[in-house]
């Protein structure tokens, strides 16, 4: 067993020296993590606070910044009403206050703006005249959704990162696949291993790779949200749903890989793994479609069936955790029934692989590979 | 000992032949430590079809493999070398990388795996190239590599189909050179070729295979002993009807009369041509084994 498992090791240190050092392995590595970078910081950019410029003449400045703590204000005095006029038709000024009486604005106001000024004055006047205002309490009686915008963020751009990574590890084991039955090399490796080693190293060694990739963007995505200040709304259980994901990738791309490895060891020449591939890359697919309608709708009937059903589950799940709470039960019932799936997979694929990987020439029909013996 | 008795194998057959194929029809023999057996057939004749089944890339209907007197199994067949019909290298791998992964998969701890590797491109006349990726070689020095995949663990048997094709005569000699050192550290080696002379040159003993039956085995010298020697006399200008009642044919080019005979008795024949006319030659002939080949899958 010990050198059962060494052979393994071999063929798998094997996959991931030759593919680390291939420019398009290191590029693809650098895109994904400048993308996910650039998603820290979108907010930043795009979702600046509201700042406004208010001029005022013979005013005082009105305690707007109590009203609204989120929005930015600066006053600026004019001597005159002209001068005021000349600033807001200039864009120098949002609007300017006159004699507290009236607001200069170039056009209709914006609506924010023009709410808090009136509520603000208003309520100055009122409390000059002796009226004491209570100011109305909000409470919430749903759920505490204080992340909800954070976790569904978090939700979609994992689905992305996870169907992406999914299948182009898968793809690409199944051309390694190809490559070494079409070029015979096989012959030459299965005098010196076992079928079931060869086909193990070599997703165990793609499946690292892919690991790899997801490791960096997590570590990315995580960091940059820090610096750049996103990660203030993200929820509190973040570990929790970074450790789900890589757990749910791994099994995602075992279910998968090892699939597209039978199904690739049928055909000879690389032209051949598009078709061969066709069924599971519309699994995948239907797959990552179930597991985007979950980012808007986590908690519904659906994603709650789909979410425990193998394969999907192994994309549906951590998203659905990303985004919504989920009761403990549904993630161990989940994931018991993936890994029960991946081990049926691996048993069958390595039956598959295993007989038809010295078949070469025309395709293998997959009947006449489960027919035998 | 590698013995190989009795191996059957039919190929299952298509729509246009339901009958399917018989690539071996129970073909047997014995290769011994030391001993480097030549495979010679013409193609289809079934010499990839039992080395296939030798390394255990085919399963046969009928017959075994043994090595040292026991069933050949896959622990035996990890200490085997093979070079197969058709080559194949990962083609973006480097070529010490190549030969070394193999090495290692073989059981080599890595020292020796490198070692082993140093030594073989350095024999191979590959040193220079060590560094490139298998892509970037030409054909005769992927062979090369090949060759070194087939060799770098120190097999204890070598399978070797048809390694010299495609190889330049200096490409050729250091193969050559290579299998024969190996063989005289008493590993087996079988090889298959189409080219006899080479074959009568490398082997020791030559297996004809003939549409999947083993038609003639031995030693060189067996094969021509079987085949026998045939005498051959120039006469020039000799009297009409020199040779009648002497065993033989007579062709006649030019002035020149040829006996070739294959039995009775040379001083006889020889007093008679020197009755008849001039003497030119006078000698006994051997077959070369491609006279053999020809003769034996006729």
């Amino acid at each position: 067993m010990n050198g059962g498992m060494s052979s393994v090791m071999l063929v798998a240190r094997r996959e991931i020296a030759t593919h680390i050092r291939t420019k398009a392995f290191l590029l693809g590595l650098l895109i994904t993590a400048v993308l996910v970078g650039g998603v820290a910081f979108a907010p930043k950019v795009f979702d600046r606070p509201d700042s406004y410029k208010i001029g005022t003449v013979h005013s005082q400045q009105l305690p707007l910044k109590a009203a609204a703590p989120e929005a930015e204000f600066e006053w600026r005095a004019f001597p005159d009403e002209a001068a005021a006029k000349k600033a807001v038709l200039d864009g120098d000024v949002d609007a300017a206050l006159i004699d507290n009486t009236k607001v200069l604005t170039d056009g209709e106001i914006e609506s924010e703006l023009g709410v808090l000024l009136q509520s603000t004055s208003r309520e100055l006047k009122l409390g000059a005249a002796g009226v004491q205002v209570q100011p109305l309490q909000m409470v919430s009686v749903g759920a505490d959704t204080r992340y909800q915008a954070a976790r569904t963020g978090i939700a979609v751009v994992l689905v992305v990162v996870l169907f992406m990574l999914i299948i182009g590890q898968v793809m690409m084991v199944a051309m390694g696949v190809v490559e070494e039955k079409g070029s015979r090399i096989v012959e030459i490796l299965l005098t010196s291993v076992r079928p079931w080693q060869l086909l193990a190293g070599k997703i165990i060694g793609l499946g690292a790779l892919g690991l790899i990739n997801l490791v960096t963007i997590l570590v990315v995505g995580v960091s940059a949200s820090v610096v750049s200040g996103v990660a203030v709304d993200f929820p509190p259980g973040l570990p929790g749903i970074v450790a789900g994901v890589l757990v749910w990738f791994v099994l995602g791309y075992a279910f998968f890989a090892t699939l597209a490895a039978a199904l690739s060891s049928l055909v000879s020449r690389q032209e051949e793994v598009g078709n061969v591939m066709s069924p599971l890359t519309m699994l995948m697919m239907v797959t990552y479609f179930g597991a985007f309608y979950v980012t808007s709708d986590p908690t519904g009937p659906l994603a709650r069936v789909v979410s425990l059903v193998p394969p999907f589950s192994s994309m549906v799940m951590p998203v659905r955790m990303a985004a919504a709470d989920v009761p403990f039960w549904e993630v161990g019932l989940s994931m018991v029934l993936m890994v029960l799936a991946v081990l049926g997979v691996l048993s069958f694929g390595a039956k598959v692989y295993e007989r038809a990987v010295l078949r070469t020439g025309a395709r293998v029909k997959l009947r006449d590979v489960l027919r035998v013996k | 000992m590698l013995e190989i008795s009795e191996l059957r194998k039919r190929f299952a057959g298509g729509p246009d032949a339901p009958e399917g194929k018989v690539a071996l029809d129970g073909i047997s023999f014995v290769v011994r430590p030391g001993e480097m057996f030549g495979f010679v057939g013409a193609n289809g004749a079934g010499k990839t079809t039992t080395m296939r089944i030798v390394m255990g890339v085919l399963q046969p209907d009928a017959g075994s493999v043994s090595w040292q007197s026991r069933a050949l199994e896959y622990a035996d067949r990890r200490r085997f070398g093979y070079m197969p019909e058709e080559r194949g290298l990962y083609q973006k791998m480097r070529v010490a990388d190549q030969v070394e992964y193999f090495g290692r998969l073989h059981g080599m701890d890595v020292a020796a795996a490198r070692a082993a590797t140093g030594d073989l491109l350095e024999r191979l006349g590959l040193t220079e190239r060590r560094g490139d990726a298998v892509e970037a070689l030409s054909l005769g020095n992927q062979q090369r590599v090949q060759l070194a995949v087939a060799l770098v663990h120190d097999p204890e048997v070598l399978v070797l189909d048809e390694p010299f094709s495609g190889l330049d005569p200096i490409a050729v000699d250091a193969l050559a050179t290579v299998l024969q050192e190996r063989c005289r550290g008493g590993v087996p080696v079988i090889f298959s070729s189409h080219q006899l002379e080479l074959v009568e040159r490398l082997c020791d003993s030559v297996g004809i295979v003939s549409a999947g039956r083993m038609v003639a085995s031995g030693t060189v010298g067996d094969l021509r002993a079987v085949e026998g020697r045939t005498l051959r006399v120039v006469v020039r200008d000799p009297a009409p009807g020199w040779a009648d009642g002497l065993p033989g044919t007579v062709t006649v080019t030019g002035d020149r009369h040829v006996l070739l005979a294959t039995d009775g008795d040379d001083q006889e024949i020889l007093r008679r041509a020197m009755k008849a006319g001039q003497v030119e030659h006078f000698g006994t002939e051997q077959p070369t084994l491609t006279e053999i080949f020809k003769e034996a899958v006729a």
